[in-house]
């Protein structure tokens, strides 16, 4: 499926950003979930694994302090970016969205044979971008509430600590089953990209896929309407997927 | 033969039922007799050689030993001889080695305990099995059992006397439900308190008494203190340091005794309560350096979260409880939705 000319999706920076989110991702789950589930044997296991409670911690801070400053940069290099006119705001949710997702759904459940032509990102990609950002804010706040409890109490109601807790070990968990359960399965299982889409990696992406996948992005890159594309294999046309 | 014939007399004397000294006993007690009978050992001290048989008729011995079981190397000519013994306490270490032979477990666990840790390093005071449980006068300890607690006040007498003031103590008497020393010290394998590793079991020490629901209903106490103690913050984090000790400064998770007391525990609503909502913000601080008078609040006094008790927390609480289910359930619909279609297009 990766054969064939390819064509440059992702620049290092954002591959340096995946790959920083998804290592510090993986630490705060394993810091952290057994935090939640920490009368489970698992748990123990891995808080030993990582030299006690108080070691876990520090670990699961740091990755949580790397996570909130590699957030901030990521907001600051998309604007500049978009502000420089070097890109559009491709991640913008916009109305073709909502309707991608309702024809898509219809295509899932049998209803049309026509499947929506996406963009650079399509509707699944944009609400994992969202969800991410979402719930990367609400891990940071209460995160460093949680961190400096006495200090925070000076300024909002005591409440607000425990409340920030049980926000902050239920947003994790979501957080996890999300990245487990979706990302997992767009990424590496579904049968498009199986076993494994490396393009997040080696930041390209076979033309083949791009003509597949993200139609319209590519007819743009190319500069012609996204009908005449080489290849003619855009799913618009029919339920088969152009496979191999 | 002549052991033959003991028992005989042992059977014969407990079939009838009553409290008798075994026959062989006339042999001792034909010279144990006065009460005044002392003999001076090297260090000077007078070792009493009288014998209350009376009080050792009525000790749960008093019809099945003979002298000689404990005493096994008495002779009946040892009233003339070298004495080797120089102090009384070496008189006492001589023989309360003789309990293990009939009390092997109890004796096997206080080879764990603090006491006999101590005495070990050379401590001749550690309390030996006689100690607490008296030598020709043995009773069953725990009848009442506050004399339990009376036992180990005749050497730790400070630590007795906070806790017949704390709310165990001034209840104690005639209570058959409230903890004495041994209830959370244990009683043969005693555990040394010094170290901490006994504070980090209070959850499950207390839990015992405090989630029973019958004996909290008793006295109108909630049985969610450590289910909601766990819950939190301190509770977790306690539940990674079980086993842990409190040395050479090292911060461990707040437990009970850190918040309540040790054995100066009050009520919640008595003044001299360390949680008492008006001391709260002190007790924190012992920790939480610069408390502010708000910080208590971040506690939940082992409340579950409620509309009336925290409603924030509530909120949120039930907020991801619907959230999650219907953002993973809408997820993984999608996943199977999505390959169903691949299956059925094949």
């Amino acid at each position: 499926m990766n054969h064939g000319p390819q064509i440059l999706r992702f620049t290092f920076r954002q591959r340096a950003e995946h790959f920083i989110t998804m290592a510090v991702f993986v630490l705060l789950c394993m810091t952290g979930l057994p935090q939640k589930f920490f009368e489970a044997g698992w748990a123990h296991a891995l808080v030993e694994g990582f030299g006690g409670i108080d070691r876990t911690r520090w670990v699961h801070r740091f990755c949580g302090v790397v996570l909130a400053l590699a957030t901030v940069i990521h907001f600051a290099g998309a604007a500049v970016t978009i502000w420089s006119r070097k890109a559009g705001f491709t991640m913008a949710p916009v109305r073709k969205d909502f309707e991608d997702a309702v024809l898509q759904l219809k295509f899932y459940l049998g209803m049309t044979n026509r499947q929506p032509r996406y963009d650079r990102y399509d509707y699944k990609q944009k609400f994992e971008y969202w969800g991410l950002v979402f719930g990367n804010v609400i891990m940071v706040v209460t995160g460093f509430v949680l961190f400096f409890p006495v200090a925070f109490a000076q300024l909002v109601p005591g409440q607000i600590i425990p409340a920030a807790k049980v926000a902050h070990s239920n947003e994790g968990l979501m957080a996890f089953f999300v990245i487990t359960i979706w990302h997992i399965f767009n990424a590496h299982l579904n049968p498009d990209v199986f076993p494994f889409d490396a393009s997040m990696f080696t930041g390209k992406i076979s033309r083949e896929r791009m003509l597949h996948e993200h139609p319209l992005e590519l007819a743009r890159i190319e500069g012609r309407p996204v009908e005449e594309l080489a290849g003619h294999a855009a799913p618009d046309h029919g339920p088969e997927h152009p496979h191999g | 033969m002549r052991k033959m014939t003991w028992a005989v007399a042992f059977l014969l004397a407990a079939a009838a039922a009553r409290a008798a000294i075994p026959a062989e006993q006339d042999d001792c007690l034909g010279c144990h007799t006065d009460p005044g009978q002392t003999f001076t050992l090297a260090s000077g001290e007078g070792l009493p050689l009288w014998i209350d048989q009376a009080a050792f008729a009525r000790s749960v011995h008093g019809e099945n030993l003979r002298c000689t079981d404990c005493h096994s190397d008495k002779s009946s000519d040892h009233a003339t001889g070298e004495v080797k013994f120089k102090t009384r306490r070496e008189v006492t270490r001589a023989y309360y080695e003789q309990c293990k032979g009939c009390h092997f477990a109890n004796y096997t666990k206080t080879l764990d305990g603090v006491h006999y840790a101590v005495m070990s390093k050379g401590n001749d005071k550690a309390a030996l099995c006689v100690d607490c449980h008296g030598a020709h006068d043995i009773s069953r300890p725990a009848q009442p059992r506050t004399r339990i607690s009376g036992m180990c006040s005749r050497c730790h007498h400070a630590e007795a006397d906070v806790y017949a003031r704390s709310v165990h103590g001034r209840a104690s008497a005639g209570n058959p439900d409230v903890p004495v020393c041994t209830d959370c010290h244990k009683a043969h394998d005693t555990t040394d308190p010094r170290d901490g590793a006994l504070a980090m079991r209070t959850p499950e020490i207390c839990g015992r008494c405090h989630s029973d629901a019958k004996l909290m209903k008793k006295y109108g106490l909630s049985t969610g203190v450590v289910a909601t103690y766990l819950a939190d913050f301190h509770g977790m984090s306690a539940t990674f340091q079980k086993g842990q000790r409190r040395q050479d400064g090292k911060r461990l998770a707040a437990v009970c005794t850190d918040c309540h007391g040790v054995h100066d525990i009050q009520k919640a609503d008595d003044p001299r309560s360390a949680v008492m909502s008006a001391n709260l913000r002190k007790t924190c601080a012992r920790c939480h350096a610069g408390a502010s008078e708000t910080f208590p609040r971040a506690w939940l006094s082992h409340y579950t979260p409620s509309l009336e008790k925290a409603p924030l927390v509530w909120f949120v609480q039930v907020f991801y409880r619907l959230l999650i289910p219907f953002m993973v359930g809408g997820l993984v619909l999608q996943i199977a939705l999505h390959l169903w279609r691949v299956v059925v297009n094949r």
